[in-house]
């Protein structure tokens, strides 16, 4: 709990490996994420953002490598790792039976807090992302992005010191998106930091001020947004690094408005 | 369009098979078990061909229950084989009623399907001592299969649907309870219905006349109405079976056609309330919060509703029939089957969670507070209902020596949620997709599902063996009874205890590799 103070990164991934079933999916990965900082994870469909993202929050136990958080070694001592990070997986149910109050309610008890500090944050959260109109409803009937939304209000709740985020503004609309913008923000200045994974670059280059490029299961690139694009956009930058493969001109024919035969 | 469904039933059956050496064993065992029964009850059912009609006709009230019990039992014990859940099939441009056709024809593809067929068959041949019966009884094989097959299908998915809101839950559970309440009443009807059960005076038609006229023995009823000579008998029944089917089939097409358009409804907007009973009789700690969210699924999870009527309405059918026979024993083990029931519910409850249990990991839940949570939960649901149909028994009369029966009941109660959140922990099971047909299958052909039956039907036995055997030494002597009823609730109650420690530390060993299996735990 030393190292937890002062200084040191925010997350410290060496030498990650996992396989499923003798197949490598992340190859000895290794990424530092410097305290207070709002740092991106951009990569294609495949390259192992998510299952890294697992390996550092406790859900998925690596093949070998370690993973730190501010100091604490997330599979040695998993519960102290836990007790200092939100996380908001992507595409994992919450309890559907409960309403959204409910469910904040829920994981504030969980994490130990007191009552009426769950109470007063919980309606607080709901109120800023825009769910107090659907808080007595049950998850199992919320549009997908009102559940990011209290699945990002539920990683918020215990005031973490370091938010792990995969995906967080998919289908969330611009109004919440932009409200979800603050709050990071905000949650940065305030000596937080944020590691979040997106598919949308231009989202990662407006918001973040660190990026690693992932593709295959390794690292391509890491560095900060200004010094990775070099005066270019990410966009393109992204391209290069993960190498754009031509579709126009080839194949698909058939797809388009031709007449009825 | 028939073909390929069925084909792709196989396939998935094949593929499952191939990937799991359980789910292969479970599904050979399954097929032993429907074989050895065709092969036993086929030639008994087939031998009445030489017998004379008043013995023949007992096929009528037989396969009359027997189709009576295949629609009961997929309310309320095995489910419907839910392989090929037509939700997956929305995206498709698929009229319903080629759809329904190809589910159909996959449905009678199914075990249990063809062990009902292979018994109408031999019904068939025990008509055979009646030459122009014949062709009815084949006639009437192919409409009471079908009657049996379609009419699970149509009560399950037209339960299940009305199911989703809360005031449809209630009327599901007045459904079933009234369902597993009707195979006792017809088996009264058609016992008065007969006189004696001496071979040479024993005359069946009688039973098989009061069975012809139920929707279930309509189809059945052909080839009796014909060799007895009632042909205006038989026409009607042919009308009503053929009726019948139609009437299954278009409430089952109706139900798929909104399951085709809407597969994702839950019922919509569903609000509840604030909540607050819950948290102010048991706290706000952890263990607290688990137990009263896990007790609101009880009522709000429709799959949850369903197995709690499941387990609730069993053996209150134990504690009638011992009513309707008048023996004690049969009451006294109904509860203590209860007791155990409600305790083994807990075996799969992880798996009802699913994937949503990674909220427990990451927020660093202890493994011993996830499991007392649960087995508090299950203690509040089900110990009044244990306790209850004790009381009403014992009030009744059907048991009359309350203090022993009390000593086994409670430490069986205790003693298998201790096995359930213990085992629970190593293997979660299978079941429902959240938000998806309750009444689906999720034992018989599941990998784990060997497995844990084997522990849930042998486990609870041997660890109720010593307060049995306590009970057994103390008979006759108050004092030595009460000393058995403390030690057996403290011994249960060990048990639990130790349940939870060994289940917890296993979930603080292997929170993610038990999370990779919840991934898979819900079909």
């Amino acid at each position: 709990m030393t190292e937890t103070g002062q200084g040191g990164p925010a997350l410290e991934l060496v030498g990650l490996v996992k396989e499923f079933r003798g197949r490598r999916v992340v190859h000895d990965l290794s990424l530092t994420v410097p305290r207070g900082s709002l740092f991106g994870l951009v990569g294609p469909n495949g390259a192992g953002k998510t299952t890294t993202l697992s390996m550092a929050t406790g859900l998925l136990r690596p093949t070998s490598g370690t993973a730190r958080v501010l100091g604490i070694d997330v599979w040695a001592d998993p519960a102290a790792a836990k007790a200092v990070m939100g996380v908001a997986p992507d595409g994992m149910r919450l309890f559907e039976q409960l309403s959204g109050r409910e469910l904040l309610r829920y994981v504030g008890a969980l994490r130990r807090m007191p009552r009426d500090v769950i109470a007063e944050r919980a309606d607080e959260l709901l109120g800023i992302l825009d769910l107090a109109a659907d808080a007595s409803t049950v998850v199992a009937d919320y549009s997908a992005g009102m559940t990011k939304k209290i699945g990002l209000a539920a990683a918020l709740i215990h005031a973490p010191r370091l938010l792990v985020l995969d995906e967080p503004f998919e289908a969330v609309d611009p109004v919440s998106g932009q409200a979800i913008r603050t709050i990071l923000r905000r949650y940065v200045a305030t000596g937080g930091t944020v590691v979040m994974s997106s598919h949308v670059m231009e989202l990662v280059e407006g918001l973040c001020d660190r990026v690693a490029v992932f593709a295959a299961g390794r690292v391509l690139a890491t560095d900060t947004v200004p010094a990775l694009t070099m005066g270019g956009t990410l966009h393109d930058r992204f391209l290069d690094l993960v190498g754009a493969r031509e579709v126009a001109g080839d194949g698909l024919d058939w797809l388009g408005a031709s007449p009825e035969a | 369009m028939t073909a390929l469904v069925v084909r792709l039933r196989f396939r998935m059956w094949w593929t499952a098979m191939s990937r799991s050496s359980l789910h292969l064993a479970s599904s050979v065992l399954g097929a032993l078990g429907a074989l050895g029964t065709v092969l036993i009850l086929g030639p008994g059912i087939a031998l009445l061909a030489a017998r004379p009609v008043e013995l023949t006709s007992l096929t009528v009230p037989l396969f009359a229950f027997a189709t009576l019990m295949w629609v009961v039992l997929s309310l309320v014990a095995a489910g419907v084989d839910n392989v090929l859940d037509p939700a997956r099939f929305a995206v498709l441009p698929l009229p319903a009623p080629r759809l329904a056709r190809g589910l159909l024809a996959a449905a009678c593809t199914g075990i249990p399907a063809v062990m009902l067929a292979l018994l109408a068959l031999a019904q068939v041949v025990a008509w055979a001592g009646h030459p122009v019966a014949v062709p009815a009884a084949a006639v009437a094989a192919v409409l009471g299969t079908l009657t049996a097959v379609l009419g699970s299908r149509a009560v399950t998915s037209g339960l299940a649907r009305v199911m989703t809101s809360r005031g449809g839950r209630v009327v599901g559970a007045a459904v079933v309870s009234l369902a597993t309440l009707l195979p006792l009443v017809l088996n009264l009807v058609l016992t008065t219905g007969s006189v004696g059960l001496d071979p040479a005076t024993f005359d069946a038609r009688g039973s098989a006349r009061i069975a012809s006229w139920t929707p279930v023995g309509w189809a059945w009823a052909l080839p009796f109405d014909v060799a007895t000579g009632d042909w205006g008998a038989a026409v009607a029944h042919l009308l009503l079976a053929v009726g019948l089917l139609a009437v299954l089939w278009r409430g089952w097409v109706a139900q798929l056609e909104k399951v085709l358009t809407s597969p994702m409804t839950s019922g919509g907007g569903q609000r509840i309330g604030a909540g607050r009973l819950l948290p102010a009789v048991l706290g706000h700690s952890p263990v607290a919060s688990v137990a009263a969210r896990r007790i609101r699924a009880w009522y709000r999870d429709s799959r949850l509703v369903a197995i709690a009527l499941r387990t609730a309405v069993l053996p209150v059918f134990f504690v009638a029939q011992a009513m309707f026979t008048g023996t004690s024993e049969l009451a006294g083990v109904g509860v203590v089957t209860l007791g155990i029931f409600a305790g083994l519910t807990l075996m799969n409850d992880l798996a009802f969670d699913g994937p949503a249990w990674w909220l427990h990991v990451a927020t660093g839940l202890r493994g011993w507070e996830d499991r007392a949570g649960r087995a508090l939960a299950s203690t509040v649901v089900f110990g009044p209902v244990v306790l209850l149909t004790f009381v009403v028994a014992v009030a009744l009369g059907v048991i009359t020596a309350p203090v022993p029966w009390l000593a086994v009941v409670l430490a069986a109660f205790f003693a298998s949620l201790g096995l359930a959140v213990g085992v629970g922990a190593y293997l979660p099971g299978t079941a429902p997709r959240t938000g998806g047909n309750p009444f689906a299958a999720t034992s018989g052909g599941a990998a784990q599902g060997c497995l844990t039956a084997l522990v849930s039907f042998v486990g609870p036995v041997v660890l109720v063996l010593p307060v049995v055997v306590g009970v057994a030494v103390t008979s006759g002597r108050p004092v030595g009874q009460l000393v058995v009823l403390a030690l057996g609730t403290g011994y249960g109650l060990t048990l639990l205890l130790a349940g939870i420690v060994v289940g917890g530390r296993r979930l603080d060993r292997r929170a993610p590799e038990m999370l990779g299996q919840l991934a898979q735990a819900q079909m």
